[in-house]
């Protein structure tokens, strides 16, 4: 089964995946009328700033035995048997902050959310885009990806493809790594940005 | 082969869930004394704030014994373990065969010494039951007295202040939550509850309740008279294993278990309240009586009984709520004793709304506080669970902006 893989080291930090996300999680499910929306809908991917101010999206993994899964006081977690994604149930939600405590990554956020009950703040997260999927659309995440840092594919695909790129980096007539030439002079104009400010 | 199980708390849940996922005919007998299906019990406090319905607290079927095909032998409590026959005696006599067993017995609430403790509408939080009787005795009820500020009386607290209560609560150390927090998260806490009508009595205990059949007036130790027309005891809890042969199962304050949470008897586990492991971040053994921790505890119990060995790397005290305006995340030591080798790093702690507190012992986080902004805190609890060297300045963990890509690096 495709899922979404993520290829931090050619995330620029744009942030579109993160307008992308809110938007298909929107009622509108359209970037302009989406804005206008309340409560207002938010991303479930984060792009944080990692040490040298290079980009990192950060989305839910749907962990296998998931953690939040395990904490979750109300019961309201569970995995969707068909696709195996991580679901939090909007209604069962108590948001008692349990699952923050649980996850690992830090990829879960408290708000109240266009697709949940109103008035009420409730545990948000990735859902793989599960109603993208049903209509044959990808994640919206990695449709607007311009870097290919998201990518919808086997994980068996991604897994061989990166491996051979490990293996071919080692070998003595080593190819150049395989990062785009704009994406490996951003990174490097950010950090030797980093190092000029420290020092 | 017989599994029982004792206890029907999410401990004996979860175990029985794993016993059933790698064992399809295996015999499961389960002994608890609430009747009630499986249910959440952080979740009474909820009901208690009126946050949450009575009925959302079920997190199973209530065909949870049939669908798992699991014997329930429910409404009594175990008496005795008979080690050498390998049998459970139970309240009424009844004896059960077994050959593995898990003590997932749970806590039961701390008693309190005072007289008058039979009148009505005083209560402990300890199950369905209770709070299902404190809905009922809240209308009519304008005035409240909680007896301790550890978890389960600032959840008390919280609760009846929520629903409008006028609640005073009486604490020994100056701050609730004394065991979780430190000083500085504890005054910001006790601040937004008083802000919110809570009033305190520090260092003051009851020494009677007085009432005519129900109860009226708290009286303490030093001769002042509370009114109230409900009462809630939240001094904390202890492992119940008085039925446990203490000569034939090593115990402490709980049941001692291994690695594997065996305990020192072959064929014999404990997990949840009940047992005593290691804590990860102090590094001793220690009870910690949380449900989360239970949860996990069980299933590995459960994996181990069912015969595909799992090991146990340990608990870790950890509590997130909710109070008012503050979001509150504590996990691991966050307090230790000074000067033991701890190095502490914090934010100012200037801002009423805002505050972030590490433990650090040699290049690992042994505990952390946080108040607002607390989705971080998963990330903190892995890295003391993991026992991770940390190798960024301790100072970027409680930076606004710290996310899990820093630790890539």
């Amino acid at each position: 089964m495709k899922q979404v893989v993520v290829h931090p080291e050619r995330c620029v930090g744009c942030m579109q995946c993160m307008l992308a996300c809110a938007t298909a999680h929107s009622r509108s499910l359209m970037l302009f009328a989406a804005v206008q929306e309340t409560p207002q809908p938010k991303a479930r991917i984060h792009v944080g700033a990692g040490c040298f101010n290079e980009g990192f999206p950060n989305r839910c993994r749907h962990c296998d035995p998931a953690p939040c899964q395990m904490a979750c006081l109300a019961g309201a977690i569970y995995r969707s048997d068909s696709t195996g994604t991580v679901m939090i149930n909007p209604d069962r939600c108590i948001n008692c902050a349990s699952c923050a405590m649980a996850c690992p990554y830090g990829v879960i956020r408290f708000h109240e959310d266009p697709l949940g009950p109103a008035g009420h703040a409730i545990a948000v997260k990735c859902d793989n885009c599960s109603a993208r999927v049903a209509k044959g659309q990808i994640p919206a995440c990695v449709e607007i990806c311009k870097a290919g840092a998201l990518t919808y594919e086997e994980m068996d695909t991604a897994m061989r493809r990166k491996n051979r790129a490990v293996a071919r980096s080692m070998s003595t007539d080593a190819d150049p790594p395989v990062m785009p030439a704009g994406v490996a002079l951003l990174k490097s104009i950010k950090q030797s940005e980093l190092q000029l400010s420290g020092s | 082969m017989k599994h029982v199980i004792i206890g029907n708390g999410i401990a004996g849940v979860t175990a029985s869930e794993a016993i059933r996922m790698l064992n399809g005919t295996a015999d499961i007998t389960m002994i608890g004394d609430e009747i009630f299906p499986p249910y959440s019990r952080p979740m009474i406090s909820h009901v208690l704030d009126g946050s949450q319905p009575h009925d959302k607290l079920p997190i199973r079927s209530e065909h949870f014994y049939d669908d798992l095909k699991i014997t329930p032998l429910l409404g009594q409590r175990a008496r005795g373990i008979d080690v050498d026959n390998r049998q459970v005696e139970l309240a009424d006599g009844t004896r059960v065969d077994f050959d593995r067993l898990l003590i997932a017995a749970g806590a039961d609430p701390r008693p309190t010494q005072a007289e008058g403790l039979d009148l009505k509408n005083i209560f402990y939080l300890r199950t369905q039951d209770h709070v299902k009787q404190q809905t009922t005795a809240l209308a009519g009820a304008r005035r409240a007295v909680v007896l301790g500020g550890g978890l389960v009386g600032f959840k008390a607290a919280y609760g009846l202040l929520k629903r409008g209560l006028s609640v005073t609560m009486l604490i020994t150390s100056g701050y609730p939550l004394s065991m979780q927090v430190d000083a500085t998260a504890g005054r910001m806490i006790l601040n937004e509850l008083v802000c919110h009508g809570l009033k305190v009595e520090v260092g003051v205990s009851v020494r009677a309740f007085e009432g005519n059949g129900t109860v009226r007036v708290a009286v303490t130790d030093t001769g002042t008279r509370l009114p109230c027309e409900i009462v809630i005891i939240g001094k904390g809890v202890l492992p119940a294993r008085d039925f446990i042969p203490k000569d034939k199962i090593d115990a402490d304050l709980g049941v001692l278990v291994d690695d594997h949470l065996q305990t020192s008897v072959p064929g014999i586990y404990a997990a949840g309240d009940v047992a005593e492991s290691v804590d990860i971040a102090r590094d001793c053994r220690w009870v910690n009586a949380l449900w989360p921790e239970a949860a996990g505890q069980g299933r590995v119990a459960g994996l181990n009984m069912a015969g595909r060995p799992v090991a146990y790397p340990g608990s870790l005290s950890r509590n997130v709520m909710r109070v008012f305006g503050l979001d509150v995340l504590t996990v691991g030591n966050a307090d230790p004793i000074e000067d033991a080798g701890y190095r502490v790093v914090r934010s100012s702690g200037a801002d009423r709304h805002f505050y972030r507190r590490l433990v650090l012992k040699e290049d690992r986080l042994v505990g952390a506080v946080m108040i607002n902004g607390i989705e971080q805190g998963g990330v903190l609890r892995a890295l003391i669970e993991n026992r991770t060297p940390i190798r960024l300045p301790p100072e970027t963990l409680i930076a606004p902006g710290f996310n899990f890509g820093q630790l890539l690096y």
